[in-house]
């Protein structure tokens, strides 16, 4: 019995535990601060502990991991100079467009692109987006562009808005909960990543083949890393900057990047965000 | 066995052990209750413990998540809470707001977000009154507590299944093993009660010996550890010794009857020997006084030879009567003959008139013994005869028809008392005073197989005897 109690406690301290433990009050003044949502594999301690490794070789600097749980935290993080670069959304990227530079953007089977899905039940009957009225949906974070604002959009162009169209939309802040919260039947529908799905389906088939894929976007720009854009000429900018570009050349670099079902790290160009920037505009309009 | 034979007519060595197995399985029953109702109730602790510390550790992680109504959250906390619990017990846990409202659940598609938790609390109970009820699943309900105050509910399905199996497997066992335990101590208990009662069998069987006579225990088989038996069973050998001793006594009674009778016919048969002397006496002394006149001295000398032969007859007859010798002869006519000689004197000095009259011939007469028939008239005729007293009627028929003799003596006297009717026609124990004579008419009419009818006709008494003829040829 008093295992059972204490599989609970424990259960509730390790949900906390990375907010505790990468905060980094002890860390030293020189550490580079990159940010990190848990909007992708936040489960995966091995992914976080390589592409720290590999950074840090890449930099030649000890470097922070930070994990914020809302893209909205990592964007105020950013601004306010408490971690130096993040990898973030395209969606917060335009949002903060004036104040951020782009530091690289990841090349996912050979193009930085990747799609938004629309995920329902490996057993609903529902084919399309008009068929989920009335349900329950899952959204990863309001600043997320495949977990938010593609489906967000889509509905905007119909003249609708989440809150009308579902019956109950809930935000998981993360893309891997999105699948769980539709596998699991919390809500019928969910608004996911689709690099993180087909992630999910090789690292957690039986999660994934509870849900199916009913809608894919169009490809849109890949999440970005950022920095703020007044401090792209520091050395630890540009030192960080040189290490992301330079991850495919570097064998810790090249591990970190095959857990991350990653091919490169490229530059980039604002273009690639254009379908987001389109996308945005609708909802404003709407 | 047709009928199962009633339970107190069974024997005290199958009874004891009965009763003593009846208890056994009371006791095997009693304390198969008491076993069950002891896992029972930790059964039931555990389950109020599980409830209680699910419901806990719940109400502490959710605490903030239901405060803000956070769907996700709590979703995430009890899928991730189920998957840390061991085993299946928890099948299902719904955490509802402050309205009731279902915030989240393990399985959402059994109890979706938004439905009123009412639906599902049903026959739930508080985590502390959670009991065993038989159903495989139970519901436990609980407010959630956060901050000392009620933020919401949680309801909780258990999957009892296991502790049922438990339940049950504990129970055959205890059948099982009771229903062996039992049985061997009942046998167990049987051959000792049965060794403890032996010599009370003994007794028993003793008392009821095939030969319907008490037979004593030998002094092995009187178990001298026991004060109690050992001194029963010594009262009962000296009780059968007394049993013996007292038949012994009747039997020698008996035997000195015949003497007895004797004696009853002394008085007169004295007068019958002394009334011919004188007479004798008398042809004495007339050959004497004429020795000379050879018709008297033939004439004294005839009545001399009359005189003797009757002495010689009397004697004769007397003689025969105690004969030892006669044992196994026939009865002949002469037999009757002597009787008559024998109770006329008898007769005579009570100035009674005697019927005599036998109609057998001496070939029916041949199949039956001598000793015991003469013993049998001679007692019914003096019994007649001092019945009848002075100037009565004393009457004797014998006749042989149908393969019976059949002896019928009549008097005229007052009859036969109740005494007397129970000594010649019952065979239970002799009532104390009177003699053994109508007694051992009873017991020689018994030993040859007759019968006896008494019967009052008028002034008279009549005794009838009816004796079997046995097979021809018997010398």
């Amino acid at each position: 019995m008093k295992s059972t109690r204490r599989a609970v406690l424990m259960g509730v301290a390790a949900s906390a535990a990375p907010f505790v433990a990468t905060r980094g009050w002890a860390q030293t003044p020189a550490a580079f601060r990159f940010a990190l949502t848990p909007v992708f594999l936040d489960n995966d301690a091995a992914v976080i502990s390589a592409l720290r490794a590999a950074l840090a070789e890449g930099m030649g600097q000890d470097i922070e991991l930070v994990q914020r749980r809302t893209y909205q935290e990592i964007s105020g993080a950013l601004l306010d100079g408490s971690v130096d670069a993040a990898w973030t959304c395209g969606y917060p990227y335009l949002q903060h467009k004036a104040e951020l530079s782009l530091l690289g953007v990841p090349v996912w089977r050979g193009q930085p692109l990747y799609q938004s899905y629309l995920i329902v039940a490996a057993d609903d009957p529902a084919t399309a987006l008009s068929d989920l009225s009335g349900g329950t949906h899952a959204f990863s974070d309001p600043d997320s562009n495949s977990g938010f604002l593609v489906t967000a959009s889509d509905l905007a162009r119909a003249g609708q808005s989440p809150d009308q169209f579902f019956s109950r939309v809930i935000f998981t802040y993360g893309h891997r909960n999105v699948v769980r919260s539709v596998a699991g039947g919390l809500t019928r529908s969910g608004s996911v990543d689709g690099y993180v799905w087909e992630a999910l389906s090789s690292a957690e088939p039986d999660l994934t083949a509870r849900t199916k894929v009913i809608l894919r976007s169009e490809w849109l720009g890949f999440p970005p890393m950022v920095a703020r854009a007044d401090r792209m000429t520091e050395p630890s900018v540009r030192a960080c900057r040189a290490a992301l570009l330079g991850l495919s050349a570097t064998a810790q670099g090249k591990e970190a990047l095959k857990l991350l079902s990653l091919d490169a790290i490229e530059p980039g160009e604002d273009a690639l965000f254009d379908g987001v920037a389109a996308r945005m505009a609708v909802l404003a309009g709407g | 066995m047709r009928q199962v034979p009633h339970f107190r007519n069974l024997p005290v060595t199958l009874r004891v052990p009965l009763v003593m197995a009846g208890l056994m399985i009371l006791l095997g029953f009693l304390a198969s209750q008491s076993v069950l109702s002891t896992l029972g109730r930790v059964q039931d602790a555990r389950l109020s413990e599980t409830a209680r510390l699910h419901v806990e550790g719940l109400s502490v992680a959710l605490g903030p998540s239901v405060l803000r109504q956070d769907v996700w959250e709590v979703y995430d906390i009890l899928d991730r809470a189920r998957s840390a619990y061991d085993g299946q017990r928890l099948l299902l846990s719904i955490v509802a707001d402050e309205r009731g409202r279902i915030l989240a659940a393990t399985d959402p598609r059994r109890a979706p977000v938004g439905e009123a938790v009412a639906g599902f609390k049903g026959d739930a109970v508080p985590p502390d009154a959670i009991r065993m009820t038989g159903d495989p699943v139970l519901r436990v309900a609980a407010p959630l507590l956060f901050q000392g105050r009620q933020i919401g509910q949680i309801v909780t399905e258990l999957d009892v299944t296991d502790l049922l199996a438990e339940r049950r497997n504990v129970s055959m066992w205890l059948l099982f093993g009771n229903a062996v335990a039992t049985a061997l101590l009942a046998f167990g208990g049987w051959l000792a009660v049965a060794r403890i009662l032996r010599p009370v069998g003994a007794l028993v069987s003793a008392m009821d010996d095939s030969r319907g006579v008490p037979r004593p225990i030998a002094e092995s088989e009187i178990p001298r550890g026991d004060p109690g038996l050992s001194r029963l069973i010594s009262t009962y050998n000296r009780m059968t010794t007394a049993v013996e001793s007292r038949a012994e006594a009747e039997r020698r009674l008996a035997e000195r009857e015949r003497f007895v009778s004797l004696g009853r016919l002394s008085s007169s048969l004295a007068h019958e020997v002394n009334n011919p002397l004188g007479g004798l006496l008398n042809a004495a002394d007339t050959i004497l006084s004429y020795s000379d006149r050879p018709e008297v001295v033939r004439q004294s000398a005839e009545l001399m030879q009359r005189g003797l032969s009757h002495l010689r007859d009397v004697t004769r007859a007397i003689l025969d009567e105690n004969r030892l010798d006669r044992v196994g002869q026939a009865l002949r006519p002469e037999d009757l003959e002597d009787l008559k000689l024998l109770f006329e004197p008898e007769v005579a000095s009570r100035a009674q008139r005697l019927h005599w009259n036998v109609d057998a011939g001496s070939a029916g007469l041949a199949r039956l013994p001598a000793a015991p028939v003469r013993q049998i008239v001679l007692n019914l005729l003096l019994n007649a005869g001092a019945a009848a007293g002075q100037d009565g009627e004393v009457g004797l028929e014998i006749a042989v028809d149908e393969g019976r003799l059949s002896v019928d003596i009549t008097d005229t006297g007052p009859g036969l008392g109740q005494a007397d009717l129970g000594r010649l026609l019952a065979s239970g124990p002799l009532p104390p005073g009177g003699g053994v004579g109508l007694r051992l008419v009873h017991d020689l009419v018994s030993e040859l197989g007759g019968e006896i009818h008494h019967e009052r006709v008028g002034e008279k008494t009549s005794v009838r005897v009816t004796l079997p003829l046995k097979d021809a040829g018997h010398a």
